[in-house]
């Protein structure tokens, strides 16, 4: 450990030039990344005017709160947050049942056939039908405007899937020895061992995938047609660039600001953004383990 | 001991726990990403909807030859390899010295809470991140140009010129994701035996040097493959960032293969074209994964097939 050294020779390092660009630098950075956020919320309860100029920086010009009491007003808003928090959950549900059910099948040993179906999962990866044939097929099934679409073609993602069986071969083998010689059935092992060891694991998964449904716009593009379904990207896009419903022709710059005053638009995001500034700090000592087993190769 | 030979039935019995798990999943691969494969034979058809995929009439490479003909393809094909190599330029070098700054900090709340920010932006959803960039670099009353007009300079069109299209659009994802891309390279730091660092320090190496002859070499191998990997997906590019962030003005760049598939798919529903362009992605892909694996390990590198 570094911090076994001399505390003179400690205290020396500590105020060294080097030293203060390195916290320089990060603390520039952080700064440059938070900005616009701070940006978007300075917008959001400043007056028309003072955001129509430009003139915001980093805090309101002219306070005002009616940017959000007019959200509330907004239907429109309510209806896609409901969407979203609807798929959001059952997707997330769905993506970890299935991937806590493949990782944990596959990462036995024992068991016939495992090579073949993984490399029928994992070749997914690489090689792919395409946009159009897949929209055609969730077409053919019926999904087409539905939640089914914006939830099941998009339920299972193969990189989560090889986090989550490193993570599960790496679970101590003695555990599930004793229990097997116990007489544990897989089942009981997956329920009573496997899984309350992994809470960790199911954190970091649960979130990646509620975050990808969130933010979802892609699925919601292509296949939700009534508005009535759309979820909350879909429609805050539709709010930002106002008076245009086919997101991929968009309206010249400048020309969006007229329809929804901007401070409003900026309201918009901060409500939209929230729930996962929420969720971000009780799950983010989770992720970073998660990932470093990603990185872990498959 | 001579083990006995067990039919399939056995195992299948035996591990039925398991397999009743694999059943969803086999069944959610085959339907959404193997039946699909299956569509690619319209990239061979003049495919009629009213007829199908299995009623329309073959047509060999014709509507290959149609699309190698269109100049609009091949702006989508230029514009795609633009924006993925730039970014990549940028953001590589970036996201690596970033990690290494990091990983010098030594005051663990500094770090955790810098660490936390920084990771932030992955998590915002490109609809977000492009009405922020609208906000803050719009010509009219964008906060940015705001600060640039009120220096008595002219505004900047960074969202209506190409060239300063290309510089928003590296912006934007420098920003989402250059937090995110550090914790890779810190993973393989955590390892770093310190002892090494020790070493170095009573050798009287400064603190420089101390990062380019002890830090960066352990970090390499991970950095080749982050490059293999994103060279790798040069061809493949998401639709969100560049359908968000453009607009009509900045069409000539901001039209990639995703887009181009997209709108000519969906808004037009010319599926052959649309199916055949997604098939030469895939293929050139496949074709560029191979080529750089095998660079990877003829220069001693891990690959990663």
């Amino acid at each position: 450990m570094r911090t076994d050294r001399p505390s003179q020779q400690r205290k020396r390092h500590k105020t060294s030039p080097a030293t203060m660009l390195l916290y320089g630098i990060v603390t520039l950075t952080v700064v440059l990344c938070v900005y616009p956020f701070l940006n978007v919320v300075a917008c959001s309860l400043s007056s028309k005017g003072a955001v129509l100029g430009g003139h915001v920086t980093f805090y309101p010009i002219g306070f005002q709160l009616d940017s959000y009491t007019e959200i509330l007003k907004k239907t429109s808003i309510w209806l896609a947050m409901r969407v979203s928090l609807i798929v959001t959950l059952s997707g997330t549900a769905l993506g970890l049942a299935l991937t806590i059910g493949a990782a944990y099948a596959l990462s036995k040993e024992k068991l016939k056939g495992r090579k073949i179906i993984n490399g029928f999962i994992l070749f997914t990866m690489y090689f792919g039908g395409g946009i159009i044939p897949t929209f055609m097929v969730v077409k053919a099934l019926g999904m087409y405007d539905s939640y089914a679409a914006l939830v099941v073609p998009s339920s299972m993602n193969v990189f989560n899937f090889i986090v989550m069986r490193t993570f599960f071969r790496e679970l101590p083998r003695e555990l599930e020895e004793a229990a097997i010689v116990d007489g544990a059935s897989d089942a009981k092992i997956l329920f009573r061992i496997v899984l309350p060891l992994s809470l960790p694991i199911i954190a970091t998964i649960g979130l990646f995938y509620a975050v990808s449904y969130w933010n979802d716009y892609f699925s919601a593009l292509i296949y939700i047609q009534s508005a009535d379904r759309y979820s909350l990207q879909l429609r805050l896009r539709q709010l930002l660039y106002a008076g245009e419903i086919n997101q991929a022709s968009m309206a010249a710059e400048g020309m969006s600001g007229q329809v929804m005053a901007e401070s409003l638009k900026m309201a918009t995001i901060v409500v939209a953004t929230l729930p996962i500034i929420v969720v971000y700090p009780w799950l983010q000592k989770y992720f970073v383990k998660g990932v470093m087993l990603g990185s872990v190769k498959g | 001991m001579k083990k006995k030979k067990r039919g399939a039935l056995y195992y299948l019995k035996r591990d039925m726990f398991l397999y009743l798990l694999l059943l969803p999943v086999i069944l959610y691969y085959f339907v959404f990403k193997y039946l699909p494969m299956g569509g690619i034979v319209m990239a061979f058809q003049d495919f009629n909807i009213f007829k199908g995929i299995f009623h329309s009439e073959f047509v060999g490479l014709d509507v290959f030859r149609k699309i190698l003909k269109s100049q609009q393809f091949w702006n989508s094909v230029r514009n795609t390899l633009i924006l993925n190599l730039s970014t990549l330029a940028v953001s590589f070098p970036l996201t690596i010295i970033l990690a290494l700054v990091l990983n010098e900090i030594r005051a663990v709340r500094f770090k955790k809470i810098s660490q936390s920010l920084l990771y932030l932006p992955h998590f915002i959803s490109w609809v977000v991140v492009a009405g922020i960039a609208q906000n803050l670099f719009n010509m009219t009353n964008g906060t940015v140009n705001g600060i640039i007009k009120s220096l008595g300079l002219d505004a900047v069109p960074f969202l209506s010129e190409n060239g300063w299209w290309i510089f928003t659009y590296i912006l934007c994802n420098v920003w989402k994701e250059i937090g995110w891309g550090t914790i890779i390279y810190l993973a393989a730091l955590t390892g770093v035996d310190e002892s090494l660092y020790e070493a170095a320090y009573l050798d009287g190496a400064t603190k420089f040097q101390r990062i380019i002859y002890v830090t960066v070499p352990m970090i390499k191998s991970v950095a080749v493959t982050m490059l293999i990997l994103d060279v790798s997906k040069m061809m493949s590019i998401g639709l969100d960032a560049p359908l968000l962030l453009g607009n009509t003005k900045v069409m000539a760049i901001s039209e990639v293969i995703s887009t181009y598939v997209y709108r000519l798919g969906i808004e037009k529903a010319c599926y052959d074209q649309a199916t055949a362009i997604g098939l030469f992605q895939s293929v050139v892909n496949i074709v560029i994964l191979f080529m750089v694996d095998r660079i990877a390990k003829m220069i001693g590198e891990e690959g990663i097939l």
